[in-house]
């Protein structure tokens, strides 16, 4: 088992995601707001001819708003043919993954823990694995 | 342009050709297998469709002489036997032989074809058919290089190409602004106005390339509609028209569901079987009729029956029983919005479910799917007589004609098939009021509920009272017929915009129907307008409104539709809609300027020109408006087609320019109309008959085809080829003994001598150009008068 991974910072705990997801990483200074929309979803951004929609991963987890800063990072990944970014604190590295991701007893806490799909070992040390597919949309079905 | 279409109809001909082939071998077996014969008769009514396009009279004639015997053979009035096969088929060949021809540009010999034709009576028992085709003169030339080649391509690739040009356009913006900042370069801004244009060309081309002709749905509709009338025990026949005109391939493939279920309709419910049909003295076969248009960025498809129309009572019954409406609102309706009962959820006239329609899919999913497209639907019926449903579908799925407006600092898109008026909430026509929560607003003698958009999407505080009369109103009217106004801070631009779907945790929101990049490349939302009406309970509350409207009409004032568009000096004009009948491209080579003459070529049709006065004509592509006036057309030439809109206040005369009716306010701008009377009625002697009168000429004379026949038509006539119909004018030469050519309102006698005396009397000499003019023009006066 050694996927690639995209190694991030989501509200300052260490978190992956698959690299094979993950088109590109890109630095995002607008974003264009959508009213009426779950507060996770950050509005939209241009990417090329395309139009991402913007999650904001720390939201998503339960946690307070990711502070905007100028060069904001977002893996772009697609997902049912829809394109998002997914803006992270921090996108640090690609690396592999060193195991099969597993669950840990007691789990990761109520936000992780509904997105997350095990614990991995990596060469920085042990990452939570997210399921990106959950990530745009449990929180839609957690405020439904 | 018309070599393209000659290409498609040759490509199509020989398409057919050759799946038909094993058809024909079939039918040839077994002159009495139906479905052989249906196909063939299809084969030939195609033919005969698009030679009447193109002006082929013997292809034409041809076909015509083979549909009619099948059309017998259709109908039971005739046995088809191996004489009527082989006479069938011989045209048939003959159809290709003529279609290679005409594809390699050669004429094809002359005659024979009386003698095909002669064969497919029933009475003929002469030598068999085969004799009259070896019998020709000319043998088939070899088949030289196709006109046109094509290749089938995936979608996705089109799709692929697509997005890559619209990448390419950003780009180019992007670049555009840099550019913009950075100030004039002459060595660069020349190359990058090149590649701008290149860009658009191609963007252009790769729309095209998207189109799909209708024909394609249409073609696969006659074997529906026999399939379905055998089972339930009509004839119908089908006819088509339009099928020329071109829609987004995903688009047909969005309407043929639709489509289909209107056609089990109108089969199941709307036509009689054969003996109600003659008892209440129509003809036993009933008839479904399909015709396309297009008329701007829209594509109107209209299916018609000629059955019993829509039992507007028994729908009032099924409405009332089903708890829909009260008895009271059902009375208080019009017959029309009786009619419209049938997009209702959960009513269906049939009195039965039968096996054909009425399974559960009603009218109102046919309806939800065609709004899905950004299209509508409208039924108009007569009792007896039949029902047209009317389908309005947006040219392309993916570019839809947009309204872009702000609130909270935000553009929003709305599509503009929704948008009724723009109003300023400032304007002294509107009386605001409010009920309970809800803000009326009255305009125009009806009353409808007022949304904040802000308010809707949340982005503004609701309880904060809004301030209506700061606030731009657009009046929304949904399909359904549901009014509503939405209140904006501003509206911003017409435009067409590319819409991409949206995340599905966005559409949840029920607010947005996609998303779309404005030419900077930052992000819009499209509102999805009937979710939103839906979300605030309008649809059933704005239908009682508009039912108020219908008892008690407060004095509507008049409005006159108009389009707008910019002149050549990028000055915004109007013209009143009902002159324009299309809008057209061409390319700037059509148009030929020259002292006080100017014309435009459209299709090989020469128009004049007008509105090339106000700048200098555009390299590359030329949008113009077709104006007419019911008899002549003049082909009007703008920079850009704007939209169109309601004229509702007086139009102020301006004496000093003779050129225009007068100004107008549109959304409280002064707009000037042109003059439509003075535009038609300046002197054009070239002026193209919308229907050209026919002339005559001998057939036999070699003068009178090379020289006599150009004058004739510069004149504004069409040479008639076929000697069986009434011309308008025939010219005979005196002294060719006189014999009339054929049937003519109108004789104009030539002679060959200048001297009076020497020909008939009320002769012209046949190079007095002036008198010979003066002839056809009080030919055609005494026509028109």
């Amino acid at each position: 088992m050694n996927d690639l991974l995209l190694l991030c910072v989501i509200a300052g705990r260490r978190a992956a995601i698959p690299a094979v997801h993950v088109k590109s990483v890109i630095e995002i200074d607008t974003i264009t707001p959508i009213p009426g929309v779950p507060p996770f979803i950050r509005g939209l951004t241009a990417l090329r001819s395309q139009a991402l929609t913007v999650i904001d991963c720390s939201v998503a987890l339960g946690f307070e708003p990711q502070e905007k800063t100028p060069d904001q990072r977002a893996a772009v990944v697609e997902v049912d043919g829809h394109p998002y970014a997914l803006l992270v604190e921090e996108a640090c590295d690609v690396g592999e993954a060193r195991s099969q991701p597993t669950a840990v007893p007691g789990g990761f806490g109520p936000g992780w823990q509904a997105v997350a799909q095990g614990l991995v070992e990596t060469d920085t040390g042990p990452t939570l694995l997210l399921d990106i597919e959950r990530l745009v949309t449990v929180p839609v079905a957690a405020t439904a | 342009m018309m070599d393209e279409l000659l290409a498609d109809f040759v490509a199509e001909t020989r398409e057919m050709l050759e799946a038909s082939g094993g058809e024909l071998v079939a039918w040839e077996a077994d002159p009495s297998d139906r479905a052989r014969l249906d196909t063939i008769f299809r084969f030939v009514h195609t033919v005969k469709g698009n030679c009447g396009f193109f002006d082929f009279p013997r292809l034409e004639k041809l076909s015509h002489a083979a549909e009619d015997a099948l059309a017998d053979c259709r109908a039971d009035r005739r046995v088809p036997d191996s004489h009527l096969v082989s006479a069938v088929l011989a045209i048939i060949d003959r159809i290709g032989d003529m279609t290679d021809a005409i594809e390699e540009g050669v004429e094809f010999p002359e005659g024979g074809d009386e003698a095909l034709i002669a064969a497919l009576s029933p009475d003929f028992i002469a030598s068999s058919p085969a004799s009259a085709v070896a019998s020709l003169p000319g043998a088939k030339p070899a088949r030289k290089g196709a006109v046109q080649r094509s290749i089938r391509l995936p979608t996705e690739l089109l799709d692929e190409v697509m997005k890559g040009v619209s990448d390419m356009v950003l780009a180019r913006n992007d670049l555009a602004r840099r550019l913009r900042e950075a100030g004039e370069q002459p060595g660069i801004d020349g190359p990058f106005d090149r590649l701008s244009a290149i860009l658009a060309d191609v963007r252009n081309a790769i729309t095209r390339m998207r189109m799909q002709r209708l024909e394609h749905l249409f073609g696969t509709l006659p074997r529906l509609v026999r399939d379905l009338s055998t089972e339930l025990g009509k004839q119908v026949m089908v006819d088509f028209e339009g099928g020329e005109v071109e829609l987004d391939r995903e688009m047909v493939e969005m309407v043929r569901d639709p489509l289909t279920h209107i056609i089990r309709n109108a089969l199941d419910h709307g036509l009689e079987g054969p003996g109600e049909r003659i008892k209440s003295g129509k003809r036993e076969i009933g008839l479904l009729k399909f015709s396309a248009r297009q008329s701007g960025n829209q594509i109107t498809l209209v299916v018609t029956d000629d059955g019993r129309g829509i039992d507007t009572d028994r729908l009032a019954e099924k409405a009332l029983a089903a708890g829909l409406f009260t008895q009271a609102e059902l009375d208080a309706m019009s017959e029309r919005r009786q009619q419209a009962l049938i997009f209702e959820p959960g009513l269906t006239t049939a009195e039965a479910v039968s096996a054909v329609s009425g399974r559960g899919v009603g009218m109102d999913v046919v309806r939800a799917n065609i709004e899905r497209v950004g299209g509508s639907i409208d039924v108009a019926s007569k009792r007896g007589e039949g029902t047209s449903f009317y389908l309005k579908l947006p040219l392309t799925l993916s570019i839809i004609a947009a309204l872009t407006v702000g609130s909270g600092g935000q553009t929003y898109a709305i599509p503009r098939s929704y948008v009724e008026e723009i109003v300023f909430g400032s304007s002294d026509n509107l009386e605001f009021a409010e009920a309970g929560d809800t803000t009326l607003v009255t305009f125009r003698g009806k009353r409808v509920p007022c949304l904040s958009l802000a308010a809707v999407l949340g982005s503004e505080d609701c309880e904060e009272q809004v301030d209506w009369r700061d606030k731009t109103l657009v009046l929304i009217r949904l399909a359904s017929e549901d009014v509503f106004a939405l209140a904006v801070d501003r509206v911003f631009d017409h435009e067409d915009v590319v819409v991409k779907p949206i995340a599905p945790a966005v559409m949840e929101t029920g607010l947005y129907a996609g998303t779309t990049l404005l030419d900077d490349g930052s992000p819009m939302m499209l509102l999805d307008l009937p979710s939103i009406a839906q979300q605030h309970q309008l649809v059933s509350e704005v239908r009682n409104a508009a039912r108020a409207v219908e008892e008690a009409p407060v004095e509507p004032r008049k409005t006159c539709p108009i389009m707008l568009f910019t002149g050549l000096d990028g000055r915004r004009r109007a013209v009143r809609l009902e002159l324009v009948r299309r809008i057209d491209t061409i390319p700037a080579s059509a148009i030929d300027i020259e002292g006080a003459r100017a014309q435009a070529v459209i299709d090989e049709r020469i128009f004049t020109l007008a509105g090339h006065q106000y700048g200098p004509v555009p390299d590359g592509k030329c949008r113009l408006l077709r104006l007419s006036d019911g008899k002549s057309e003049i082909a009007y030439l703008v920079q850009d087609v704007l939209d169109a809109a309601a004229m509702d206040g007086d139009v102020i005369p301006s004496p000093s320019d003779p050129s225009i009716e007068g100004v107008t306010l549109i959304g409280e701008h002064p707009v000037p109309v042109i003059d439509a009377h003075a535009l038609f009625a300046t002197p054009r002697p070239d002026a193209a008959d919308s229907e050209p009168l026919t002339c005559r000429l001998p057939t036999d004379s070699d003068w009178a085809r090379t020289i006599l026949q150009p004058l004739v038509e510069a004149a504004g006539y069409r040479i008639a080829d076929d000697a069986m119909t009434e011309a308008d004018v025939a010219i005979t030469l005196a002294e060719a003994d006189a014999a009339p050519v054929g049937p003519a309102r109108r004789l104009i006698r030539l002679r060959p001598e200048p001297d009076d005396e020497a020909g008939p009397p009320d002769s012209i000499y046949r190079y007095d150009r002036d008198a010979l003019l003066a002839a056809l023009r009080q030919a055609r006066t005494g026509e028109t008068a």
